[in-house]
């Protein structure tokens, strides 16, 4: 069995980003229920979470769940606690793009989609994914 | 009567189409947009990090200018409607990061302007708007598709219900047409994920328009450039992974105008639909 090691830090870090309270979560699944982009992701939403409240950086920095959500904020809507998870996703995002980690890249998009695509829709993904 | 209007840097280039057929449209029924002098780029998506103040710079030089100018502004685009909604929330409730603002652009912002979609335009003057009807769109079943950035955060944006809003159905009664409501109609279409994973936002996008069509729809209606191009440019690929989809048109809600106010045919846009809608309006009798 592994041992878990509570990287209390990382639990302040995303809350100071978030201003969100992990611990509101009581980790009923409705955000994951809900997000028309579960299926893409490695870990549901509501697992995020729980490593988050867990202090299991790691885990959450592994992941690849942050960079399939769209923002959409079906979630928040529907959360009975309140807790705005897009708010969460966007905190673990924006660590890893503090420290120079991103997905994408001008260079790595399709080329015939970078030529066709909608200005606006381009910054926002640059904007979201890129540093 | 003249009407302040933020294009947005979109209808300035992929979404034209919908900068010319509403200005035309509000034109028909005695609306001038007046289009802000020196508007700026509301800056994209919503920053949702709480730390992150630069994302509230461009909205808050635009809303200055607003309040300037008459204190009221019409923005079609749903992600410049969000972004500068949400900013202006804060500016609204947050004194501390207002005054932090104001004083790095050297402003005097009070917060208090009023941000307005054109369907909100549109019902608060509904009777101006249902006077320029006059080709008959009563056979059209239009598919209404919000999306996420009008409706949600539902305490910032204040636009409709989030979970089953109906102001868009009502547009499309006004305009003579058949709205045609679907649950998936507030779900999200992917955004920008088509930039960083395109299958996940291809598969939503389908997901979106098949329940569109089961419940009826012959053609979707959004304000959204996002949505309309997610939804209206990546069919050919989704007949690839889903033989059974049938293309359907996605226009956006000032199209629709353009025909109900019999408007020439070239302010309809037709061209600009990847998937033609010539086909569909001409067994309507419409073209």
């Amino acid at each position: 069995m592994r041992r878990l090691s509570r990287n209390k830090d990382f639990i302040l870090k995303i809350e100071e980003i978030s201003h969100q309270s992990i611990a509101d979560c009581y980790q009923c699944g409705r955000c994951t229920a809900g997000c028309p982009f579960a299926e893409f992701m490695d870990e549901p939403p509501n697992r995020i979470i729980r490593y988050i409240q867990l202090g299991l950086r790691d885990d959450v920095l592994k992941a690849q769940s942050p960079w399939f959500c769209a923002a959409c904020l079906v979630c928040e809507t529907r959360c009975p606690r309140g807790v705005d998870i897009p708010r969460i996703m966007e905190a673990v995002r924006t660590v890893h793009l503090r420290a120079k980690e991103q997905i994408i890249d001008i260079d790595m998009i399709d080329k015939e989609l970078l030529m066709d695509t909608h200005p606006l829709l381009l910054m926002s993904a640059l904007y979201k994914y890129s540093y | 009567m003249k009407v302040s209007y933020y294009p947005g840097c979109d209808l300035y280039t992929k979404a034209r189409v919908l900068n010319d057929s509403i200005q035309r449209s509000f034109n028909a029924v005695g609306f001038e947009l007046k289009e802000m002098e020196n508007w700026y780029c509301c800056g994209t998506t919503f920053t949702l990090a709480r730390d992150n103040k630069m994302s509230l710079i461009a909205p808050l030089r635009i809303l200055a200018k607003v309040q300037k100018d008459g204190g009221s502004v019409l923005v079609p685009c749903s992600i410049c409607y969000n972004t500068l909604k949400r900013s202006n929330f804060i500016f609204k409730n947050d004194p501390e990061t207002l005054r932090l603002i104001n004083e790095h652009l050297g402003e005097s912002y009070d917060g208090q302007v009023k941000i307005i979609h054109p369907f909100e335009f549109i019902r608060a003057n509904q009777n101006d708007f249902k006077k320029g009807v006059k080709r008959n769109l009563e056979n059209l079943k239009l598919g209404c598709y919000y999306g996420c950035y009008l409706l949600r955060p539902e305490n910032e944006m204040e636009f409709d219900d989030p979970e089953s809003p109906t102001i868009m159905e009502d547009f499309v009664k006004l305009m003579g047409a058949q709205p045609v409501s679907f649950p998936l109609k507030v779900e999200c279409c992917g955004s920008y994920l088509i930039v960083s994973s395109p299958e996940a936002a291809i598969e939503t996008s389908y997901r979106i328009l098949k329940n569109a069509r089961e419940r009826g729809a012959e053609a979707i209606v959004t304000s959204c450039p996002v949505c309309h191009y997610n939804l209206d440019n990546f069919q050919n690929r989704m007949a690839s992974s889903h033989p059974e989809h049938r293309p359907i048109p996605v226009f956006y809600f000032s199209q629709i105008m353009a025909m109900a106010y019999d408007l020439p045919v070239e302010i309809w846009g037709l061209e600009y639909n990847k998937i033609s809608a010539v086909n569909l309006l001409k067994g309507h009798g419409i073209l």
